[in-house]
């Protein structure tokens, strides 16, 4: 035990004069709990609906208003066409889909149970089990004649994990590989001193950034082929949608994650400091992202942050397309989302990175 | 005038906070020009060249380099010049070739032109047998030729060499410096800092920067006729000897020698004008050392930077 005081002694010198490492290490887990206790909530609520109501009676009005009291369901659209509520769930706007017939408040006033046409989006299971769950024990106070909702599972009827879970972790996993490749490749040549020399030649700043990611990108369209085999060949997930609209949609959410990569590189003073700040964006993008719980759950404040992340919006693209069966069109808004957040994420490396010191 | 002037700098000044690290520097430097940029360390000779070359903001004064200006033609600077520095800069992974093809495809070059480029570095610093192994595998000698090739790749008229042999063996120094007397030749201008006082004694001018601030320039042989180097009434003599150490502290006891160096197998000394040589003589032999005649010299760069320092310093 020579020197074991000594050593202790000297580490807490380091200690006291390394604020990052103690802010981080004191101020980070209270913050981390803050949000992430939020994130991570199974009790489904406020599920989001679309009605048509054909009957359009008082009756009918009641029925949705007892569904809605149940606090189970939300109403974010009120259509005339029953095939335009189906289209909302394929492209992931809604969860449920409720169609009430005509002739609904007259079967009811007759005596008889009508009947209710319900569409639940099976692909996540907590939620398509807490939907059912609203429709099992019908409203009471109805006059008479309790409402038989036709319950239809769409998308993953059976409710295997497995579809649901594989196509989120893809998108945690080419996150996960994709902001590492560039997290280190411009504080590497800070270490290494060739970035000395880049900054006396023209090399332009873009230019630099741009010739930085597309070889990254390339290789991440790559790994995500070999993650699809694999889930394929261990888990047997296929997509219900087109590969080819896979791989095109996942290219604005790799060209994002490695410009958040390179972004961390340029705020990064040495690779130790780029490994914890690539690890501290991987918790919210799996805890934020919907990836673990739906983002219904989350407070509002919340549910903002989460609509930064690319991984929020890529994982909708790959959930739609390998569990929904959607297709290019009804996935534009998360596209476009997505064209959005990589070309602020590699305008913010660009500026940040300078070619000067001081 | 203006025009031979490749570097022009006035009252170029840099702060870091509180910290003066350059301040008021005025420097030209004529083309085709091997200009030696000396002084000690953290003396501001890096924060100066970074200045020079564009990648660092001064806060007063001005400059211009091949013409442009350093606070708003930054890029036009960096298209005109090379650098070359203390520390490899280059790929350590990427062979010799893919380094120079790189660094040429920054500065445009494509096609033929790049090919014919790359050629002609490589056999400028005759790396030939190099070209396809990693550029980390390279001795240290080496990698400054092939740092040095990067720096011509595109034809710049100046370049910039910062401390370009510190840790490099002595047979290599020379013959860097020997491909630098060839490309000068040839008309190129070399803007160099170094320690060594024997490179400093080949450089067409020096600057030497001490305490952030200029305090000598000229021609070597200029510095070493500044009447501060020899002041009026001593004169600088050299006395051989087998036994430097006894030698060197018999003389430096005398009254009459202002200051004592050993360069070599001989002790440089500075004496009153008026004491003879004889009175040399007589205190060698009493110290039992060989009575060898002292002969008259000319101060050397280090005497003039010697001097003037400690000078300062007493000011």
């Amino acid at each position: 035990m020579n020197g074991f005081l000594s050593v202790i002694l000297k580490e807490f010198m380091h200690l006291r004069r390394d604020r990052t490492t103690l802010v981080i290490a004191l101020a980070l887990p209270m913050l981390q709990m803050t949000i992430f206790g939020y994130a991570i909530n199974f009790d489904v609520r406020h599920i989001q609906t679309a009605v048509a109501d054909l009957d359009n009676s008082r009756e009918s009005r009641q029925y949705l208003a007892e569904l809605h009291a149940g606090q189970y369901i939300d109403y974010i659209a009120n259509l005339s066409d029953p095939q335009a509520v189906a289209q909302m769930l394929k492209d992931g706007s809604a969860r449920v889909g409720i169609t009430i017939p005509k002739g609904f408040a007259k079967t009811m006033l007759q005596g008889g149970n009508p009947q209710v046409g319900v569409m639940i989006d099976g692909s996540d299971a907590q939620v398509s089990v807490r939907a059912r769950f609203a429709f099992v024990n019908p409203p009471s106070t109805l006059p008479k004649g309790v409402p038989d909702a036709r319950i239809n599972v769409l998308f993953n009827p059976n409710s295997k994990t497995a579809n649901f879970m594989i196509p989120g972790l893809i998108a945690v996993i080419l996150q996960i590989v994709t902001v590492a490749l560039t997290a280190f490749s411009i504080v590497r040549e800070k270490e290494m001193g060739t970035l000395e020399q880049l900054m006396v030649t023209p090399v332009g700043r873009l230019a630099l950034m741009l010739g930085k990611l597309v070889p990254y990108a390339l290789l991440a369209m790559v790994e995500l082929l070999a993650v699809m085999l694999l889930s394929n060949y261990l888990f047997g997930v296929i997509s219900s949608g087109s590969l080819i609209t896979l791989f095109v949609m996942s290219i604005p959410f790799v060209v994002a994650s490695l410009a958040l990569g390179l972004l961390i590189s340029t705020v990064a003073q040495t690779q130790g400091q780029a490994l914890q700040l690539t690890q501290l964006t991987l918790l919210p993008s799996i805890l934020l992202s919907g990836y673990v719980s739906p983002r219904e759950t989350m407070p509002g404040w919340l549910y903002m942050i989460s609509t930064a992340l690319p991984a929020t919006h890529y994982m909708q693209i790959t959930r739609g397309i390998m569990v929904r069966g959607a297709g290019f069109f009804d996935l534009l808004p998360q596209f476009f989302t997505l064209i959005l957040i990589a070309t602020v994420l590699v305008y913010a490396s660009t500026a940040r990175f300078k070619k000067s010191i001081a | 005038m203006a025009v031979e002037n490749i570097i022009d700098a006035k009252g170029l000044t840099r702060q870091f906070g509180t910290f003066t690290a350059v301040d008021h520097v005025d420097l030209n430097v004529k083309k085709g020009s091997i200009y030696g940029f000396l002084g000690p360390n953290g003396s501001g000779k890096s924060t100066f060249i970074r200045m020079l070359c564009g990648v660092l903001q001064p806060s007063s004064g001005e400059a211009t380099v091949n013409g442009f200006d350093v606070k708003q033609d930054t890029e036009s600077i960096k298209r005109s010049i090379g650098y070359m520095s203390q520390a490899f800069s280059l790929y350590r992974d990427l062979s010799p070739s893919e380094n120079l093809r790189f660094f040429g495809g920054i500065y445009g070059l494509k096609g033929q032109h790049l090919d014919d480029r790359v050629k002609s570095v490589v056999e400028l610093v005759g790396l030939q047998k190099y070209m396809d192994q990693p550029s980390g595998t390279l001795s240290g000698g080496w990698k400054q030729r092939l740092a040095l090739a990067a720096a011509l790749i595109h034809e710049p008229p100046l370049v910039f060499l910062d401390e370009p042999t510190a840790g490099i063996d002595p047979v290599a120094r020379r013959s860097l410096w020997d491909l630098l007397f060839e490309l000068s030749g040839q008309g190129k201008t070399f803007f160099v800092s170094t320690h060594y006082m024997d490179e400093a004694e080949r450089c067409s001018d020096i600057g030497y920067i001490y305490l952030s601030k200029l305090i000598l320039k000229g021609t070597p042989a200029e510095l070493k006729r500044l009447p501060e180097v020899s002041p009026s009434g001593t004169r600088r003599v050299s006395v051989e000897t087998d036994n430097p150490s006894v030698a060197l502290k018999t003389l430096k006891a005398l009254k009459f020698v202002r200051d004592a160096t050993l360069v070599e197998a001989e002790v440089h000394l500075l004496v009153d004008a008026d004491a003879p040589d004889s009175a040399i003589v007589d205190a060698l032999k009493s110290a039992g050392l060989p009575p060898h005649e002292p002969r008259p010299i000319e101060p050397s760069l280090e005497d003039v930077f010697v001097t003037v320092t400690r000078s300062l310093n007493q000011a």
